[in-house]
Parts: C-alpha cells; structure tokens; sequence
C-alpha cells in the first residue's frame, strides 16, 4: 500500500515537472503566431495590436501562473488558431487517436505475438532468424516510408481504403475504421519488432519451465502446451511491453497522422507546433506526456498485481 | 566468439562491416561535389550502366550519393549515440550506486523527460538551435539520453549489490573509485549493447527529423534527406526511394542482429 | 473535337496571357448544365483568418472569393468593370466617385444591400482598429455619403488615381452586411455565390449555394475544400476519386497528369511571381556591384526548368504580364559566371570570400529545389551558399518580421494591381519591404504615381520603377508560375473558375456531370 502511495506521489510530483518542462520548452520554440493568423500581407499596428491581446507579451512568470491557474480550474484557454476552447478540442481529437492507439497495437500484437512464438519455439534455428528479420523489417525504415508506400499500394493501387481524412465514429463507425486502417497498419509494423522479440524471449523462458515439461509428460499435445500453457503465462509481460511503447506510439503519430490528413491528437499538435499557437502546443504536449507518464504507471501497477515476486519498493 | 557465430550474428557482423567500410573508404574515393553534381538531361532516370542506381529529380547520381550519404547518416548516429551516454553514464551510475535521495530526484527528472516522446524533445530542440548537423546530433543525442541514462541506472542498481561491491565498500574504498572500478566495468555490456540498438533508432531518428525539414539541409548527402526527397515520387521514380530505403534497412537491420547477438552474449540476465 | 484536346490546346500558356479562362459557354452547347451535387476539392494551403479584410493570404482569399463580391471588379484584361454596382462615374477632378448599386442584392441572411452596408463595409475596412491589409487604400477618403439606400458617394480630400482599381480586390471593395464586422472572423458573409457553412481549422471548409445570389444560384449544391497541403496525398485522393478537384498540382506531375484520360488539367498564367531576396541590411548586398553580380551567376531559364518543370515563364518585370505597365524592354541579365565573379573581385568580395546563408521555406517546396540548383551556380561564382529550410512560421517571423536573414526567396500571389505591388514591396515606408530597399528613385516614382490620375501616365511611372529595379539590381525577378488544376472529367465548366487576379476561384459556373 506505501508502494502505491508513494507511486501516486510521485505522479504529482513528475505532473508538475512536465508541466514546468512544457511551458519551457514551448517558449524557447522561434516563430510568431500573430504573423501566423495574420498572414504574409497584414499591416504592423494589426500584428502588435493582436499579440498585445493574446498576452504574448506578459513577463514569462505570469504567462505560466496563468496558464497552470487556468488549467486548475478546467479552463484550458482557446486555440489561437482554431479559435475554439483547448479543452473541447483535445476531447475530440483524442477519439480519434485512441482509435488509432488501439487498432495499431492490436495489428502488432496479431503480428508480434505469433511471430515471436513460433521464433521460441524453434530457438536459434532457421526460423528464429526468418521470424526476427521479419520483425525487424517493420523498423528497418522511418514509419512515414511505411505510411507513403500503404498509401500508393492499398489506396491508390488496390482502391480498399481510404488515402486520407478521418469520419466522425458518430457518423459512420464502419467509415472511421476504414480511414484509421493504413495508418495503423503502418505504425503497426513499427511497434511489432520490440514485441516480437519480448514474446520470443518471455516463452524461451516459460518454456524451459517445470510446468510446461509436466504438460508435456502429461502427453498434452504441442499445440496445447504452446498456445494453452505457455502462451496463456507470456501475454502479461508482453502487454506490459505493449503499454511501454506507448510513449513510442505517441511520437510516431504525430508524423503519420499529418501525412494522412487522420485529425487526432497527432495532427493537433502538428498543426500547433507548425503554426506555432503556444496555448495549444501546451496543452497537447503536457497531455500526451500526461498520458504517457500514466500509462507508465499503470504498467507498473499492473505488473505488481500479475506478478507478486515483484519487489515492492 | 563462437556464439557470435549463428546465422544470425553473421549476418549482422558482414552488413555492419560492410556499411562502416563504405562509410569510411567512399569519400576518400569519391569527391564531395560529385554528391551535388546535377545532369538536368537525366532527371529521375532509372538504373542504367551510366547511372547503376539510376538519378533523382535533380539528376543526381543515386549510388554516389548513397556512399557520401553513409558517412553522413553514420556519424551524427554515432555522435549522437555517444553524446547520449556520455550524458546519461553519469546520471544513470550515480543514481543506481547511491540509490536513495539522489536516485529519486535523479530519477524524477527523468521519469519526467521519458514521458516526452523523443521525436517531440528532438523537433523542439531542433526547432529552437535551427536546422544543421551538429544540431541535429544535440537534438537526437538530448533525446535519447533520459532512456539510456534509466537503462545504466538499472544496471547500476544491480551491480551496487554484488558481494564484490559489498566487499569493496566494507574494506574503505571511495564510492567514485568502487564506481570506476568496480561497477562501470560491469554495467558496459549492457551500455554497448543498449548503445548498438539505439544507433538503429537514431539513424531513423534522423530521418524523421528530415522529413520535417529539421535534420541535416540539403544538397547534403545523407539517407535521411534522401528518403524525403523521394516521398512524392515513390510511383513514378521507386528507385529514389529504395536506394537510400535499403541502405538505412539494411544498416538498421544490421544494427539490431548484432545488437541481439550482443545481448545474448553479454547480458548475464539473457543467459 | 475532344473535351481534353480542346482543354490542352486551349490552355497552351506559356506568354499567352490567359487563354480559356473567360470562353464563351456556346461552345458547351453539347453540355447542358445541371444542378446539384457537392464539389470536394482538395485544397493546397491552409485557410487562415476567415475575415475578408483582415485577411492577407493567398489561400484565405482563394476560398472567400465564393463567398464575397465586392463593389467592382475586372475582366480578363483588368479593367475596372461593376460588381455589386451597376455603374459607377468618376468626377473629372478624380476627388469624387458615384456608385450606383444593383438593386435587390441579397446577402447569406436574408438582408438586402443598401448603401448603408457599402458605408459600413469603407468605414470598417479603413479603421485602424480592424486591422485590415488594405486600410491604406481609404487614407484619402474623406466622406462616404449615402444620398438614397442605392447611391454611394465617396468624396475625397486628395487624388488617389489607384482608388478604384484597388477596389476591385475583396481586401478592399467587398461589402459586408451592417454589423457583421465582429463575426466575420468565425463566420463570414457577403453577397457571395455560396454561403459560409463551416471550418474545421486544417481540415474543410464547407460552402453551401445561395440560392439570391444576385447574378444567378450556383449549379453546385456545395463546396467542402479540404485542406491537404501533402502534394502526393493530394495526388492520390484525386486519382482514387475521393477529391473532385485539386488545385496546385504538384509541378513535376503536371505533364503526367496531361496524359491521363481518366483526368482533365487546367493551366493558367500567371498564378505568382517568384524573385530572390537579398537583404540590404546585409552588408555586402549594400553595394549593388554585389546584388547585380548575383543576378549574373543565375540562369533564370535552366532555374526555371529546373525547379519549376518547365511550369512557368521567365520574366524580368514583376507586373502582371497582361497589363499596361508591364515593362516591355527589359531583359533578364544572362547568365555570366566569369562577369560575376570580376564583378565581386572590384566589389571587393574576391572568390571564396563570401558565406551566404539562403532560408528557403519548405512551405515551398520548389524553393527548396531552386536553392540547391543555386548552391553549384554559386560555387562556381566562388560564392559559397548553405541552404536554412524553415518552416512556413519560421519564414514569417525570421525573414518577413524580424529581417534576420540575408538571402532567401518568395511569391507574391494576386498583386496584379501596379500600386499595390511596387508601393507595397519596394517602397522604403510599404508594408511588405522586407528586405529593407531603400530607394529614393523608387520613392519618388511611387508616390508620384498614386497622384496621377491619367493612365497611360501612370503606366510609363510603374515602367520607370521596374527599370529602376532591373538596374539596382534590388532583387532578383525570376518568373511567372502556372497555375494549375487537376479534375475528374465529369466536372464541367472548369474554364471559369479562375479569377482574373490568377489567384482566386470561384465556383458560381461550375458544375458536375451526373
């Protein structure tokens, strides 16, 4: 119980480090949002008359008292650029993107967990290396080649999917796991290398086990003691992996969700960081990293609770 | 040395030498303006004997500027690779050895920078500094380090509690000298293999970072730069995309069998 | 003859000025227009600020342009012809104007145009507070009298001979209803042929028919630009039939894209001049023995072939090619690699002496290219350059804002308007000298200009600046750029959709085959 009070502390305490490290790290970034709304052929006294009323020019202290204060009390601020409150937009676009999250984990997983099977199971034999090379051919390029090459195949070529876009779930469910498929595929291939290699190395352990050589006296089929026993026993720790990668993931979406027009929390914090609207390039970054550093968390405690032999401390 | 004999690791060893080999002897042999040399008469023209790996949209030869490219791509992976243990050894020692106070301080710092996506700190730093090489090895080494530093610390953590740690400590010697001698010693494998596999994601790092338009600048030569070139000529001009795309496949792909291999031999938990 | 045939040869443009932009709809005669249907057009550039006047990008005003009319606007060939007015008359002293409006213009809601509503649209436009781009336009309007609800009268305190054709562009002339002004920013609305329905920021602007529109309903149903800035997904979305249309065809495909069946391409001419900057803060571009060396080391023609496939023309004189005051006489300076580099040496720069950043913006991508193409020039020239690519918010605030910067390279869309261009981009005090010329040739020349009231006066001034320019050296005129569309066969009447400003698009005449 001290464990998970002093996890639960140090959540608060590591919240408020990203916070500071966010607000940091945004005001450093170059570039000038007013010139950003304004546009290229927009007059002087307009753009200082504009920055002025979007508080650009506070001391930084007062921009951040402001801005933690603000979130305190569940008013996010609004978008400079999309003119609507933060808090409204993340709750739409973070839809999009769990669909995503989730469909790309589970295509790596379908991938991942099979592969690095049948790689334990013929450990250092031929097929431990055809099993290991595939999986790394995933991450042998950056995910957006993967993204252009599902585009040009499955889009443009084939004609089964969608190229870009996204559709609300509300308005066709059918539809929105259509535009979510190609990106998820790609970033799928991205994760399944690191899981197939943590499944391959968690059954070679479970296999060499006690239980497993008693099934197997028991005259339980392969079949049986492989995909039963042994797998039923790995699949903990390889999801705690899957949950690890999410501060991955959440990199990775960024470019992949921009190169398909897919309006996720990956593309919001693209378009902010690229028109360099600060309220909401706050906002995503402390998120995602919320949600990164809690996922984190989560793993850990659900570690404890799956495996007892944990140390606690 | 034996173990590094499957088919596996044989692999990894031949694409590695293979690749450092190019990178090393290609620009002694091939002068730097022949990567930027331009032929506005062969535009995106595929293989052929005057061009073996055929041309980009500017005329370019490809298989030059995939050899000069391999310097490029290789030594901010590996500047930035060493720049991020450099940094992160220390912390990550320090904090494992002592544990405690320092060890959740430490650790809080980097919990936190952990729960920033690499790519994320990499773009704002790259941002911030402005795009060339050396930032471009500031930001993917900076982004790199809070991982390797929670890596080391682990790896620290356990060797601190060796008998021959205990021992050491019980006989009078100072904790930097226990450290020195007695812990880094056991805790490099785990650094080199950790480093071997972070090398792959820096290579792609990099990439990524071009894409943006943030890593290295053109006409520059390195894959990264190559690979979002080709990315809107993928249909009518595949060979701009696979030339620098097998190159950084086979590179990566290299670094992770060996890296394996490593691990497998080096990392006494794996055993 | 077939429709694609007829197309390509129509719109062979290169110098030809703009063919097929204004034919007549007889020669459709087989194509009957019918209603309905929704257009999805993907669009290159993000929308920005929806508010007409406050708005200063190419792409804003791209997609406002089928929401707003203004007061006048131009033919093909640019002269001053009525819009939301039926006539308007000019005082022979210039310090007067009349403006007799159309009757029973309705706007979006419901409301009709009076002269109050062209009133308030002047006064908005002109105070400071709004912050609109062309607030300078009204500086010498002295009062706006509203004699009867379809009568406007302007009067003013000094001869602005630019005032009416300045108008013409919505930044200024378009008229809005009483009172809209605060909401015009979310949601905009003019007398236009489609009503504002939606923006996601990034991702669509939807449109819907106005069904008064004063000069007719539109045939389309709906509007949704989609905002795809990715060329090749853009490609893509057009190829599986997902977009009806894309503007902005990526420059290397155009000619792919030409021999596809399955495709129409419409080209215009021009959409945007490109010129490369150098900074005159920057010391050795202080001397003009250095910027016109520059102008020597470059092959505008191979340049132009190069970064832009061919799409394009050379030009020395940034005005617009169909237009009165473009200059004529002059040329660009050919390419003279050993010219420039004697040049540098008296300059003071003997080879390998200068070190040259060029911040090119990836918002271009063919800049990106044009400054590779330049690098090997320069070297040869013993100029070494080294590429910064910037973002499109990097750009801004680096090059346009804080001038931090001492090459780089730029277009201007839609400144057909010789005062707007030459006062606006090289006069020492106009709002987009970012590169700091300071001229008091040009000056002079400029404001000279604005005060004389006969035309082919005021052409011949504009000549003598472009001249000027040319000779300086101050910046480095490149070309014209196509414009270009790629459309599925089945949506008609594409030969109307570009407004002659080359810019704009307008989607009134436009309609899809069932």
């Amino acid at each position: 119980m001290t464990y998970i009070l002093n996890r639960l502390l140090s959540v608060i305490l590591t919240l408020f480090l990203i916070t500071l490290v966010t607000f940091a790290v945004t005001n450093i970034l170059p570039g000038d949002v007013a010139m950003m709304i304004m546009g290229t052929q927009s007059n002087p006294e307009a753009l200082a008359g504009l920055r002025e009323s979007l508080g650009l020019n506070d001391p930084l202290l007062v921009q951040y008292g402001r801005w933690i204060g603000g979130m305190l009390s569940g008013d996010w601020g609004n978008s400079l650029i999309f003119k609507k409150p933060i808090a409204e937009l993340l709750a739409q676009k973070a839809v999009a993107s769990a669909i995503i999250v989730v469909m790309s984990m589970t295509i790596a997983l379908a991938m991942a967990v099979p592969l690095g099977v049948w790689a334990a199971v013929h450990r250092d034999k031929w097929q431990d290396t055809v099993s290991s090379t595939s999986a790394l051919m995933g991450v042998s390029l950056p995910d957006f080649f993967w993204g252009i090459v599902m585009i040009l195949v499955f889009a443009r070529w084939l004609g089964w999917f969608p190229s870009s876009g996204f559709v609300e779930p509300s308005v066709d469910f059918m539809g929105t796991l259509r535009h979510a498929f190609l990106p998820s595929l790609a970033l799928g291939l991205g994760l399944m290398a690191h899981l197939t290699r943590m499944t391959r190395s968690t059954m070679t352990g479970i296999l060499s086990q006690e239980f497993i050589r008693v099934a197997r006296a028991k005259g339980l089929s392969e079949r049986t003691v492989i995909w039963r026993y042994a797998l039923a026993n790995a699949i903990g720790p390889v999801i705690t992996i899957a949950g690890l990668q999410i501060g991955y993931l959440f990199g990775s979406i960024i470019v992949m969700e921009f190169l398909f027009s897919y309006t996720g929390m990956g593309w919001l914090t693209y378009q902010a960081l690229l028109n360099r609207d600060l309220p909401l390039i706050q906002a995503t970054v402390f998120v995602i990293a919320a949600v990164v550093m809690l996922t984190n968390l989560a793993v850990d405690l659900l570690y404890v609770v799956i495996d007892p032999r944990i140390k606690l401390g | 040395m034996k173990r590094f004999l499957t088919t596996k690791g044989l692999i990894g060893i031949i694409l590695l030498t293979v690749i450092g080999l190019i990178a090393i002897i290609g620009p002694m042999v091939i002068p730097a303006e022949a990567g930027t040399a331009m032929d506005m008469t062969a535009r995106r023209s595929p293989p052929s004997l005057k061009h073996l790996f055929g041309t980009d949209q500017l005329g370019r030869d490809l298989l030059i500027r995939v050899i000069l490219g391999a310097r490029t791509s290789l030594q901010i992976a590996v500047s930035a690779v060493v720049m991020s243990i450099v940094l992160g050894l220390p912390l990550g020692l320090i904090s494992g050895y002592f544990g405690g106070r320092i060890d959740n301080v430490l650790m809080r710092l980097v919990d936190t920078l952990l729960a920033f996506p690499a790519l994320l700190l990499a773009l704002t730093i790259s941002a911030v500094l402005g795009p060339n090489v050396q930032n471009t090895i500031i930001a993917i080494g900076v982004a790199f380090t809070p991982f390797l530093a929670r890596i080391i610390r682990g790896e620290a953590l356990r060797v601190a509690q060796m008998p021959y740690v205990e021992a050491a400590r019980s006989s009078g010697t100072t904790d930097s000298m226990i450290m020195v001698r007695h812990v880094l010693p056991n805790i490099l494998p785990a650094v080199i293999v950790q480093g071997t596999i972070s090398l792959a994601f820096a290579i792609l790092a990099e990439a990524g970072l071009s894409f943006l338009g943030l890593g290295t600048q053109p006409p520059a030569a390195s894959w990264g730069l190559m690979i979002q070139a080709s990315r809107d000529q993928l249909d009518i001009a595949p060979w701009t995309a696979l030339v620098p795309g097998l190159a950084v496949a086979r590179t990566v792909l290299g670094l992770n069998m060996f890296g394996d291999v490593l691990r497998d031999i080096l990392d006494p938990r794996s055993k | 003859m077939k429709r694609r045939d007829f197309l390509r040869n129509s719109t062979a443009v290169l110098g030809g000025g703009f063919a097929g932009a204004n034919l007549p709809m007889a020669l459709w005669a087989q194509d009957t227009p019918v209603s309905g249907g929704t257009l999805i057009w993907g669009h290159s550039e993000t929308t920005q600020n929806l508010d007409m006047h406050q708005t200063g990008t190419a792409s804003s005003g791209r997609v406002l342009q089928n929401i707003h009319s203004s007061i006048v606007t131009v033919d093909t060939d640019l002269n001053v012809i009525p819009g939301l007015c039926e006539s308007f008359e000019v005082a022979p002293d210039g310090l007067s104007y009349t403006f007799k409006l159309r009757p029973n213009v309705k706007f979006h809601n419901g409301a009709v145009m009076t002269s109050a509503d062209v009133k308030y649209s002047f006064d908005r436009c002109k105070d400071p507070a709004t912050g609109a781009v062309n607030f300078e336009v009204f500086n010498s309007v002295a009062a706006i009298e509203t004699p009867d609800d379809l009568t406007v009268i302007i009067k003013m305190s000094a001869v602005n001979a630019p005032f009416l054709s300045r108008l013409a562009e919505n930044g200024a002339g378009v008229v809005m209803p009483v009172d809209s002004g605060p909401t015009q920013g979310t949601n905009p609305m003019g007398a236009g042929p489609f009503k504002f329905v939606s923006y996601e920021v990034g991702t669509v602007v939807k449109m819907a028919r106005h069904e008064e529109y004063w000069d007719g309903p539109a045939y389309l149903d709906a509007v949704e630009a989609r905002e795809i800035t990715e060329p090749t997904t853009r490609l893509t979305g057009l190829r599986t039939g997902e977009l009806h249309m894309i503007n902005d065809i990526p420059l290397d495909r155009v000619g792919e894209l030409e021999g596809d069946a399955a495709l129409q391409v419409k080209k215009w001419f021009p959409l945007n001049f490109d010129f490369v900057n150098m900074n005159h803060t920057f010391e050795p571009f202080q001397n003009p023995k250095v910027r016109v060396a520059f102008d020597m080391i470059i092959d505008k023609e191979a340049l132009m072939q190069g970064a832009l496939w061919g799409q394009g023309a050379t030009t020395a004189s940034p005005s617009f090619p169909t237009s009165a005051s473009y200059n004529k006489d002059l040329t660009q300076r050919p390419q003279d690699i050993e010219g420039a580099k004697a040049l540098l040496a008296e300059a003071g720069y003997p080879e390998g002496t200068l070190n040259i950043v060029f911040k090119a913006t990836t918002n271009y991508p063919y800049h990106v290219e044009s400054a590779q193409i330049l690098v090997e020039w320069f070297k040869a020239a013993g100029v070494n350059l080294t590429i910064e690519q910037l973002t499109w918010a990097d750009w801004l605030s680096q090059c346009w804002v804080d001038k931090d910067y001492q090459m780089t390279m730029m277009n201007f869309f839609t400144l057909w308007e010789p005062d707007f261009l030459y006062y606006s981009v090289w006069n020492s005090t106009g709002a987009f000298n970012y590169r700091a010329v300071k001229d008091p040739v040009i000056d002079d020349l400029t404001a000279k200009a604005r005060i004389t009231v006969d035309d082919a006066a005021r052409a011949d001034i504009y000549k003598a600046v472009q001249k000027q320019i040319w000779d300086e050296s101050h910046d480095i005129i490149l070309w014209f750029r196509n414009g270009t569309i790629g459309a599925q066969t089945k949506v008609m009447g594409l030969d109307t959709v570009v407004h002659p400003n080359g810019s704009n698009l307008n989607f009134h005449k436009v309609w899809l085959q069932a």
